[in-house]
């Protein structure tokens, strides 16, 4: 019985979406996460559960593997893609209101800067970890974070730059958040961000990896 | 009364008496140590190895140390100030000189030209008789906002949020100055009657002293690329009637540079399917289908030039340049035949490919030893890290170079010819280029051209303006990061096959 767990596990780890993707190479023809889910639902566990002791926990190992280098974003985004296809049988029981979510994190590149790769990779990561994940794109300007914020009240901030002429503007963006609601949580990361920075920008919390970042939403609801 | 101390440079042998408290990065900038960070303590790139004496570490010192994995005896010098007498092992700076002397075609005129490469790191210049084409003397040097950082973004940065814009005009006009100075002494009766200057967008804006705030931030668009004229006086040169004309730019940060490029490859009148790629910190590529040419910059990072790599250096004495699996064990060739003490691009790229067939990575890119390091020497080897900056920086160019074929409805066996621009393309293997899936061509279609910013610029000096207005003409920039399957062909980039 818990077998099937064990295998979706797996499944999300490794990155198998269904059974006809092709990757990974050595999982072809196998159930992927998306039968598998199915299948543990139909078999009567709760929605809880296999989020809980399937899904967050094939994320984690993920992000773990990721965080030691053993792992690199291809595989992580074919994780991110076997997680997506097994939510899409969990979202209806968000919607009813039978699994609660952590919380909210809104997400946005920072305004001036368009790479998102680390940004969406974050975004997956906490989705994986039961977060309900708001994504604001690329160019993020203080408005739309503003407007964000106010659809979600209290919320936690997530912004992300890759360049060192752009990161600055996160400092304007965390003072006026802060003004707003001096409650809200705001983290940060990027290749060129230290926690120097995130110090001097008066921002809460800092990450090099992802895997941190799940890890200091967790304390917040502990 | 003032402390004074001495300061010894190895392997230079060199001895400096400064006064307490002197940073280290004053003494060593004029020995040519770069700062490719800019001196933010953030790659370790200016790490110098205390033999005798002491250099003491503060906090912040000791936790830049710690981010970028180094520890006793080992100082940056960006965060070290001179306190005692010591001595210091700091890595040898060569400039490669990039003087190109490929033949050319040209229409004889009157009087003499300089063809001036504008780099981010490296300045050459070039005297030609424009008679003859024949070149009379050349000039290089290494660009001296280097001080301000190593790449573009650092540089940018510099200028607009740290106000440093016009220092640093004013330190590349006056080292122009100097080095066409140097020229004009062999053009002996000849009339200098052009100087062309070709550079990425980034340099054009510095050299022009034009304001870089469009180029810090999304869409990284500028409205000041075009050609720029100076009046030669105003540089402070013995030349009344010239001026000096700075190349358009192609688009964002493709620049006059890859224009030129363009040129020197005949990309701009040749009815072939031709890619120019220059790789780089921030790798630039030219398509051509024959009628129409697409640009891009992709920021492929530092690898290549070995900065962010554990055990990186340039390509310079001591630096592991190439790798070679001979089936019992590898090959090296060491620059200037020493001991190793790092690794370079190329041999980065040689290494890779070679454990590769190994089964030491695998595919995805994960050390499959248990130690997960990879010994080329007892001193030198690989990180897991190491690999990773590798793979973002060769699917950053393949990538790139996927998305402009695609958009010309070209495959990569339909290319004719691919011309390698830069230093460091004239250094690397071909073979395993392809090996690591950095250039997916076969090794007989691939021309390593050199230093094609200057043979182009020095080919213009002999055109009229007409040549510049076609080459803008067919050419049309493309941004990467708005392709909507961006982010999956570059995650399926950095496989390895």
């Amino acid at each position: 019985m818990e077998d099937i767990l064990e295998r979706l596990t797996i499944a999300v780890k490794r990155g198998k979406a269904d059974k006809n993707s092709p990757y990974p190479p050595d999982m072809k023809g196998q159930e992927g996460a998306d039968e598998l889910t199915a299948e543990a639902l139909k078999m009567g566990f709760s929605p809880d559960e296999v989020l809980q002791k399937a899904l967050v926990k094939g994320m984690h190992l993920i992000g773990e593997e990721f965080s030691a280098g053993r792992a690199f974003v291809p595989e992580m985004l074919m994780a991110a893609k076997a997680m997506k296809a097994a939510m899409k049988h969990i979202e209806p029981f968000f919607r009813s209101g039978s699994v609660k979510q952590k919380g909210t994190v809104i997400l946005g590149t920072v305004q001036g800067d368009l790479h998102d790769i680390g940004k969406n990779l974050l975004g997956m990561m906490i989705e994986g970890a039961g977060w309900k994940v708001v994504d604001l794109g690329a160019d993020t300007p203080f408005e739309k974070f503003k407007a964000a914020l106010e659809e979600h009240p209290g919320a936690v901030v997530g912004m992300s730059a890759l360049l060192t002429t752009t990161m600055v503007n996160m400092k304007g963006i965390t003072e006026k958040i802060k003004a707003m609601s001096p409650d809200t949580v705001v983290m940060v990361g990027g290749a060129p961000l230290s926690q120097e920075f995130c110090d001097q920008i008066g921002a809460d919390f800092y990450s090099p990896d992802p895997q941190g970042a799940t890890e200091f939403l967790d304390t917040l609801v502990s | 009364m003032e402390e004074h101390y001495t300061v010894r440079l190895e392997p230079l042998g060199r001895e400096i008496t400064v006064v307490a408290g002197t940073p280290l990065k004053d003494i060593l900038f004029s020995y040519g140590v770069e700062f490719p960070c800019g001196g933010k303590g953030l790659c370790g790139g200016c790490r110098v190895k205390v033999l005798a004496g002491e250099i003491p570490v503060d906090e912040e010192h000791r936790q830049a140390l710690q981010h970028v994995g180094l520890a006793d005896p080992w100082r940056l010098a960006c965060r070290s100030r001179v306190w005692a007498d010591v001595t210091l092992e700091v890595g040898q700076f060569e400039t490669i000189i990039l003087a190109d002397s490929t033949p050319f075609h040209f229409r004889p005129q009157q009087g003499a030209g300089v063809a001036f490469d504008l780099g981010t790191t490296t300045l050459v210049a070039q005297l030609v008789d424009l008679r003859t084409g024949e070149v009379l003397a050349a000039e290089t040097g290494v660009n001296p906002q280097a001080r301000y950082g190593g790449d573009i973004i650092s540089r940018i940065e510099q200028a607009v949020q740290q106000g440093n814009a016009h220092e640093m005009t004013r330190l590349i006009r006056e080292k122009f100055r100097e080095m066409v100075e140097h020229l004009l002494r062999n053009a002996g009766e000849r009339e200098v009657r052009k100087i062309l200057v070709a550079g990425n967008t980034v340099m054009h804006h510095l050299f022009c002293g034009l304001d870089l705030t469009p180029m810090a931030a999304y869409p990284f668009e500028t409205p000041y690329g075009g050609a720029c004229r100076i009046e030669a006086e105003k540089l402070g040169l013995p030349l009344p009637a010239t001026e000096v004309e700075v190349l358009p730019t192609l688009g964002s940060f493709v620049g006059g540079d890859i224009l030129a490029g363009i040129v020197a490859t005949g990309m701009h009148r040749e009815k072939k399917r031709q890619v120019l790629v220059d790789l780089g910190t921030n790798g630039e590529i030219a398509v051509s289908d024959g009628e129409r040419i697409l640009c891009a910059s992709t920021a492929a990072g530092p690898a290549f030039e070995g900065t962010n790599i554990f055990m990186g250096m340039r390509a310079t004495t001591g630096a592991i340049a190439s790798v070679r699996n001979n089936g019992e064990g590898l090959d090296l060739h060491i620059i200037g035949n020493e001991k190793a003490r790092g690794i370079c691009g190329s041999g980065l790229i040689d290494a890779v490919a070679v454990f590769l067939e190994k089964g030491a990575i695998d595919i995805g890119g994960r050390i499959t030893l248990p130690e997960e390091r990879l010994y080329l020497t007892p001193e030198v080897w690989l990180t897991q890290k190491d690999i990773r900056e590798l793979q973002l920086a060769k699917s950053a160019i393949a990538t790139g170079l996927q998305i402009l074929m695609e958009e010309l409805g070209l495959r990569p066996e339909e290319i004719d010819t691919v011309y390698i621009a830069g230093a460091f393309g004239s250094f690397i293997d071909l073979d395993n280029t392809r090996k690591i899936g950095l250039l997916p061509f076969p090794e007989e279609k691939i021309l390593k051209m050199g230093n094609t910013s200057l043979l182009g610029t020095k080919v213009l000096l002999f055109e009229d303006e007409e040549t510049i207005a076609q080459v803008l003409q067919r050419t049309t920039h493309v941004a990467l990061e708005k392709h909507p399957l961006f982010q999956d062909l570059f995650a399926g980039n950095m496989i390895f096959v």
